[in-house]
């Protein structure tokens, strides 16, 4: 059920300047619905961001993020064509991994 | 102990923020909005917009890829650009939003209620085929000039007909749309308020819709807007894809010919 | 020769529609087909509701389209139904208690139409904060109308300045006619006494609102 995310990575210098969208609820599990039940807990809890397979950022992440989140990541040491690869898990185990090249600026 | 850190480095960025926007002579909310329209999760809608115009869907299992938005049957580009306007299969003006609904019945098979009851998603859920579908399709206009025309006479008429509505005042609260969006800065509690009665402002409007409602967290459409607008002035509510829309949006779009498209917009 | 003649102008006049030759429709026209789409586009959970959008005179003098200017008859036949509309309180007491009027003062909510239901609470907010600058430092607040800040410091608390705030709340029209303000008092929005309140918020040396 995971929605794929958006992600950008331009160059700057050697340093890729990576913008992801995610889609997810986010639910803080205090939220209450039109009917009055609790809206349970739902939230990424973890974010992993890969150069070229190399993990650089692992990152946890709590209720406290909002819906649709957004990630801004700056990557030292980038070049045009390198893969970097963006990977959620969230609290009910699902999860989602999208890769894009960085692209060299226009 | 441990969350003080924290803090100092919020309270620091923040500080950052607003001394470098001060210093540069910017208004720090302004570098906000900036922000938010440089990454809007509204995006996140245009691929499923996508998908959901290409998928075979309905009882009669077809896609949209026939639907023609007024430059032939499945061609997107430019299409919203032009629209509100008349099409001789229904013998009617209409804007994006009713187009698709015509085309839904038409040629998916969905029933008429069913698909307007849906258009407009609750606020926090994942968004209805209506909103992504007209995000979309407004999407593949990007970088275009609004460019409505009124050469036939039913599009003159309509167009006539939305600038009377956008003036016509009514209800206990004597509203027409003009009272709010007559005259520059102007805004409601901290809503600023657009000046549609200025090119500038009108260009604004037409070139934003649609977009990502940052409080609802969905993508929120033209026909939305009228009827959230109607809501607040104490008036009836206002009909999916009615004429009334349509003439309003008709009146709009034609005033902001030249804008330049631009969607998502980001909004509150 | 007429055969020709008349075969041409036969298909030249399709053509000449269909080149987009539109001539605007008279004002009568657009508003016989403006208000016919007001009676069929709008839903409400009760027909009374739908009266909503039915203009009196006044509103329909004062729905200029496009910057036409208001005419003196005009305007004097709008100032003369507004004084004519204005109620006052059974007690006779115009100045109520500004505590209420405060709380009234910062509320926007109220008989809103939602979903096929009526927003009915115990009583409708005066919708003030949304246009007019209120107690200082307030910064929640719009800028459609003049700020009321201080506005009992400007002009005292007399019967006189009683009266006429009264009467500019209750219909703003009567003083400034196709005002942009609603005439709240007159249209059913408040009710006499709750505008009272108000006038005791806006001229009370006490309220928040002339606090230096």
């Amino acid at each position: 059920m995971a929605e794929p995310m958006k992600i950008r990575a331009t160059l700057q210098g050697d340093v890729a300047d990576v913008r992801i969208l995610m889609m997810h609820p986010m639910e803080t599990g205090q939220r209450k619905d039109s009917k009055g039940q609790v809206v349970p807990l739902h939230f990424i809890k973890n974010v992993v961001v890969t150069h070229n397979g190399k993990v650089v950022l692992d990152a946890q992440w709590s209720q406290a993020v909002s819906r649709n989140p957004f990630l801004g990541v700056r990557v030292k040491g980038a070049k045009a064509g390198d893969k970097i690869g963006v990977t959620w898990t969230d609290n009910k185990g699902d999860k989602r991994t999208d890769e894009v090249t960085v692209a060299a600026p226009s | 102990m441990k969350e003080r850190p924290f803090n100092l480095v919020a309270a620091v960025s923040l500080c950052a923020i607003v001394t470098t926007a001060q210093a540069q002579g910017t208004d720090p909310l302004g570098v906000g909005r900036r922000m938010l329209t440089e990454d809007n999760p509204g995006e996140l809608w245009i691929d499923k917009g996508k998908q959901l115009f290409h998928e075979k869907r309905g009882p009669k299992n077809a896609s949209l890829e026939q639907c023609d938005f007024g430059v032939g049957p499945g061609k997107l580009e430019g299409a919203s650009a032009q629209l509100p306007r008349y099409f001789p299969d229904t013998d009617k003006v209409q804007d994006l939003e009713s187009r698709l609904l015509t085309c839904m019945v038409e040629l998916q098979g969905f029933k008429r209620e069913d698909v307007v009851k849906r258009a407009i998603s609750p606020g926090g859920s994942s968004g209805s085929d209506m909103e992504a579908l007209a995000l979309y399709i407004t999407s593949r206009s990007n970088g275009m000039k609004m460019n409505v025309s009124l050469g036939h006479q039913k599009e003159y008429d309509m167009y006539k007909a939305g600038e009377y509505l956008f003036f016509r005042r009514a209800g206990q609260t004597d509203f027409a749309c003009v009272q709010c969006h007559g005259e520059a800065n102007k805004r409601i509690r901290l809503q600023d308020l657009i000046h549609m009665t200025s090119k500038k402002g009108v260009q604004e409007v037409v070139s934003t819709w649609p977009a990502y409602r940052g409080a609802h967290y969905v993508v929120r459409t033209m026909q939305w807007r009228l009827y959230d607008c109607f809501w607040q002035m104490r008036l009836p509510e206002l009909k999916y894809a009615s004429d009334t829309s349509i003439a309003l949006t008709t009146y709009l779009h034609y005033q902001g010919n030249g804008a330049v498209i631009k969607v998502p917009g980001f909004k509150r | 020769m007429q055969k020709a003649w008349l075969k041409w102008t036969l298909l030249g006049v399709p053509a000449l529609i269909a080149a987009g030759c539109a001539t605007a429709p008279d004002e009568a026209t657009t508003r016989q087909i403006a208000e016919k789409m007001v009676r069929e586009d709008f839903t409400a959970p009760a027909p009374a509701l739908l009266k909503r959008l039915e203009q009196d005179r006044s509103q329909q003098i004062c729905s200029k389209i496009a910057g036409a200017k208001l005419t003196q008859e005009e305007a004097a036949e709008v100032v003369k139904l507004a004084r004519a509309s204005i109620k006052y309180p059974a007690s006779g007491k115009l100045v109520g208690d500004w505590k209420i009027g405060d709380k009234l003062a910062h509320d926007g909510a109220g008989d809103r139409i939602q979903g096929g239901r009526l927003e009915k609470r115990k009583q409708n907010g005066g919708l003030c904060q949304n246009c007019h600058g209120l107690a200082p430092g307030e910064i929640n607040v719009g800028n459609v109308g003049p700020s009321l800040t201080g506005y009992g410091v400007q002009r005292g608390n007399s019967e006189a300045i009683a009266k006429l705030t009264y009467e500019r709340i209750y219909n703003a029209w009567a003083y400034a006619p196709c005002s942009n303000m609603p005439r709240l008092g007159a249209t059913g929005h408040l009710t006499p006494e709750q505008i009272t309140h108000m006038v005791a918020y806006l001229i009370d040396p006490q309220s928040p609102i002339n606090k230096r």
